[in-house]
C-alpha cells in the first residue's frame, strides 16, 4: 500500500532529524528529572502517612511518584509535536509535501510515530533513573513493555492536541505555551501526585474526568502491584477517546485549513 | 499549438472582500516558458498556489493537461512540479537525503531513485556537496537543490514562484540557465516574477498582472512594441544650438522617423534632442549618415528601446522598478543607484 511507504518515508525523516538533534530529547527530560530528584526528597514523608500504604500498596513516595514523572515526560514532549509541523509550514517544506501525491494523514502519522519513538527512549531513561533511585517495578520486564506501550500510545493521542493547536494557530509559540500551561494543572488535578482518596473532594471530581488519572493509575499499579487489568483497560479507553478526538480534529483541520 | 494549462475566469477572494485574483483567463502552450510578471500583491503567488492544488479557488475553472485541478487533484499532482518562494528543503538533512525523500514522496523505487538523484545533483552542480547537511549551504545552493527536488518526478509542467527573489546575481544567472535548459528538453514552465529582466530573458510569452487582473498578455517584444517607440537621443558638441537646428532639418526628410524634438537653449546638455521611431536599430544608422553628410559633430548618441517596466507604467501608472530597488535594500544589498 502506498500510504504505508509514505508514512515510513516521513517517519524516517523525523527520526534522522531527531538523531541529529539529540539535545531535544534531553530538553524535555530536564524538568521531569528535576522533579524526580527534588520533589520526591521534599515530599518523602507522604509515604509515612498510614493510609498511603493501604491505598497505594507502597510506603515509598518515590515509587508512587514515578508514574507522575513518566506522564510529565510524555505530556511535555507530546505537546511539542506540533512545533515540527509549524516549522515545516514556515519553511515551505509542507507545501512541497502537499504538492506531492501523498496522503495528508501520512504526513501526520509519520511524525506521530517518530515522536512515539522519542517518547519510548525518554521513558526508558526515566525508568533507569528510577531503578537507580531504588524504585522497584513489580510487574517485571513484561510490565515495563506494557508501560512503554501505554506511554507510546498515550503520547500519540496527546500529541494530537498539539498538532491541532499547531495547525489551527500556525504559531510555534502558541503551541509551546499551551503545552506548558496545561501539563501542570492536569498533573495536580489527577491521581498522579497523590492517591485519589487523599485529594480534596472537588479535586477528586475533576480527577475522575482527567485522563491523566487513568494513565497514572495504570502506571502506579504496574510499578507497585503488578498487572491490574482493570486499570490497564481504563488507561486504554482514555487513550482511545483522546486519540479519536484529537487526531480526528487534526486530520480535519489539516485537510481543510492548511494553505 | 497545444494548450497545457487552461485557466478560465479564475478568482480567489480571501474573507469577504479581499480579492487576490480577479477573474483571470489565460493559456499556457505546451513546451513554452510562460511568465507572470507583476509587483508584490498582484496575485501571482495565489494563482500559482491554486494551479498547484495548494489553495482552493473561489470561482472559475482551471485544468492542467486536460485534468481539472479540483476533480482530478491527485492526477494533477503527479504531473506537476512546484518550487515555492520559500526554499522548501529540510536543513537537518543532506542534499542527497532531501532528494531521496522527494523520490519516496513520488513512489519512485529505490534503485531508480538513486540514479535519478545522482543525475539531478550533477545537473545542479551539487555532487560534491551531496552528503553535506544544508545548514552549510549558501542561498544559491539551497535554491538549486530546491529546484531539483521539484524535478524528481519528471513533471510535465514546472511551476516556479519567484525563483530568483533574494538571490545574488551569479545564482540568479545559474537558475536562469537551468530553467532554460529544462525548457529545451521539452518541459513546460510557468514562472512568476517581479523582475522585468527575468521575464524578458526567460519568458516566451507573459502576462502582466496587477491587483489580481491581467493587464497585458503577449510575447515580450510585442508588448514592448505596443508601448511605443524606440528613442534615439542626440547630444551636440559644445551644446551647439545651431548644430541642433541643422540636425532637425537634416532629419526631417528621413523615412521611419515619427517625431523629432525641438531645439531649445540648454537642451543638448541635459535631456538631449530626442527622435522617436518604430525601428530604432535600423533608423539609427540613417541618422548617423544624415548628420555626417550635413557636417554635424555629435558629442553622444543613445538608442533606448522600451522595457517591460515601461509597458507596466503605461498600463498601470506605476513602476515595477521601485519594487526591485526595495527588494535590494531588504535583502541587505546596496541599492542599484548610487
Amino acid at each position: 500500500m502506498e500510504m504505508i511507504s509514505e508514512i515510513v518515508a516521513i517517519f524516517r525523516r523525523w527520526n534522522t532529524k531527531l538523531l541529529r538533534q539529540p539535545i531535544f530529547l534531553f530538553f524535555s527530560l530536564i524538568q521531569p528529572l528535576v522533579w524526580f530528584l527534588l520533589f520526591t526528597q521534599a515530599f518523602s514523608a507522604i509515604g509515612d502517612i498510614p493510609v498511603f500504604k493501604t491505598l497505594t500498596g507502597t510506603n515509598s513516595y518515590i515509587t508512587f511518584f514515578t508514574a507522575a514523572v513518566i506522564i510529565q515526560t510524555i505530556a511535555s514532549s507530546a505537546l511539542q509535536a506540533g512545533i515540527g509541523l509549524v516549522n515545516d509550514l514556515d519553511s515551505g517544506f509542507m507545501d512541497k509535501m502537499r504538492v506531492a501525491p501523498i496522503s495528508k494523514s501520512a504526513i501526520l502519522f509519520g511524525k506521530l510515530f517518530s515522536d512515539a519513538i522519542s517518547t519510548i527512549i525518554q521513558v526508558v531513561i526515566i525508568l533507569f533513573i528510577g531503578l537507580a533511585l531504588g524504585v522497584n517495578i513489580a510487574s517485571g520486564v513484561v510490565g515495563v513493555l506494557m508501560i512503554l506501550v501505554i506511554a507510546a500510545t498515550f503520547g500519540i493521542a496527546w500529541s494530537g492536541i498539539s498538532l491541532f493547536i499547531a495547525l489551527t494557530t500556525k504559531s510555534s509559540q502558541t503551541t509551546l505555551s499551551v503545552g506548558l500551561l496545561t501539563t501542570f494543572p492536569l498533573l495536580f488535578l489527577s491521581a498522579s501526585v497523590m492517591p485519589l482518596q487523599l485529594l480534596p473532594s472537588w479535586v477528586q471530581q475533576v480527577a475522575k474526568v482527567n485522563p491523566f488519572t487513568y494513565i497514572a493509575q495504570a502506571f502506579q499499579n504496574l510499578i507497585i502491584r503488578g498487572f491490574v487489568w482493570d486499570s490497564i483497560g481504563y488507561a486504554f479507553i482514555a487513550i482511545l477517546i483522546i486519540g479519536v478526538i484529537s487526531l480526528g480534529a487534526s486530520i480535519l483541520v489539516f485537510r481543510k485549513k492548511v494553505s | 499549438m497545444d494548450n497545457i494549462v487552461v485557466v478560465e475566469n479564475l478568482s480567489k477572494t480571501y474573507g469577504k472582500d479581499i480579492v487576490a485574483v480577479d477573474g483571470i483567463s489565460f493559456q499556457v502552450h505546451k513546451g513554452e516558458i510562460f511568465g507572470f510578471l507583476g509587483p508584490n500583491g498582484a496575485g501571482k503567488s495565489t494563482t500559482i498556489k491554486i494551479l498547484t492544488t495548494l489553495l482552493e479557488k473561489t470561482s472559475g475553472k482551471a485544468s492542467i493537461d486536460g485534468l481539472d485541478i479540483d476533480a482530478d487533484q491527485a492526477k494533477v499532482r503527479r504531473i506537476i512540479g512546484y518550487c515555492s518562494q520559500d526554499v522548501g528543503v529540510d536543513d537537518d538533512l543532506t542534499a542527497r537525503e532531501n532528494l531521496m525523500l522527494q523520490c519516496s514522496f513520488h513512489h519512485i523505487p529505490k534503485e531508480k531513485a538513486r540514479s535519478k538523484v545522482d543525475e539531478l545533483l550533477r545537473k545542479v552542480r551539487l555532487t560534491e556537496a551531496a552528503d553535506r547537511r544544508l545548514k552549510t549551504f549558501s542561498g544559491g545552493m539551497r535554491k538549486r537543490l530546491d529546484l531539483s527536488s521539484s524535478l524528481v518526478s519528471d513533471p510535465e509542467v514546472l511551476f516556479l514562484d519567484e525563483p530568483t527573489t533574494g538571490l545574488d546575481p551569479q545564482s540568479r544567472q545559474d537558475v536562469w540557465d537551468y530553467v532554460k535548459q529544462l525548457n529545451k528538453q521539452g518541459m513546460t514552465i510557468f514562472l512568476t516574477t517581479q523582475y522585468m529582466e527575468e521575464a524578458d530573458r526567460l519568458a516566451d510569452r507573459l502576462c502582466i498582472v496587477d491587483q489580481g487582473k491581467i493587464v497585458a498578455e503577449g510575447k515580450p517584444n510585442e508588448l514592448k512594441a505596443n508601448v511605443g517607440a524606440d528613442k534615439i537621443t542626440l547630444w551636440f558638441k559644445n551644446d551647439d544650438l545651431e548644430a541642433c537646428e541643422k540636425a532637425v532639418k537634416a532629419l526631417s526628410n528621413l523615412q521611419g522617423i515619427e517625431e523629432v524634438g525641438k531645439c531649445v537653449v540648454g537642451l543638448t546638455t541635459t535631456e538631449g534632442l530626442t527622435i522617436m521611431t518604430k525601428n530604432g536599430s535600423a533608423v539609427v544608422t540613417q541618422v548617423v549618415r544624415a548628420l555626417d553628410s550635413a557636417g554635424i559633430e555629435l558629442e553622444q548618441l543613445k538608442l533606448t528601446v522600451p522595457t517591460l517596466d515601461e509597458v507596466f507604467i503605461k498600463l498601470t501608472g506605476k513602476t515595477l522598478n521601485v519594487i526591485e530597488r526595495k527588494e535590494a535594500v531588504r535583502t541587505g544589498r546596496r541599492g542599484m543607484r548610487s
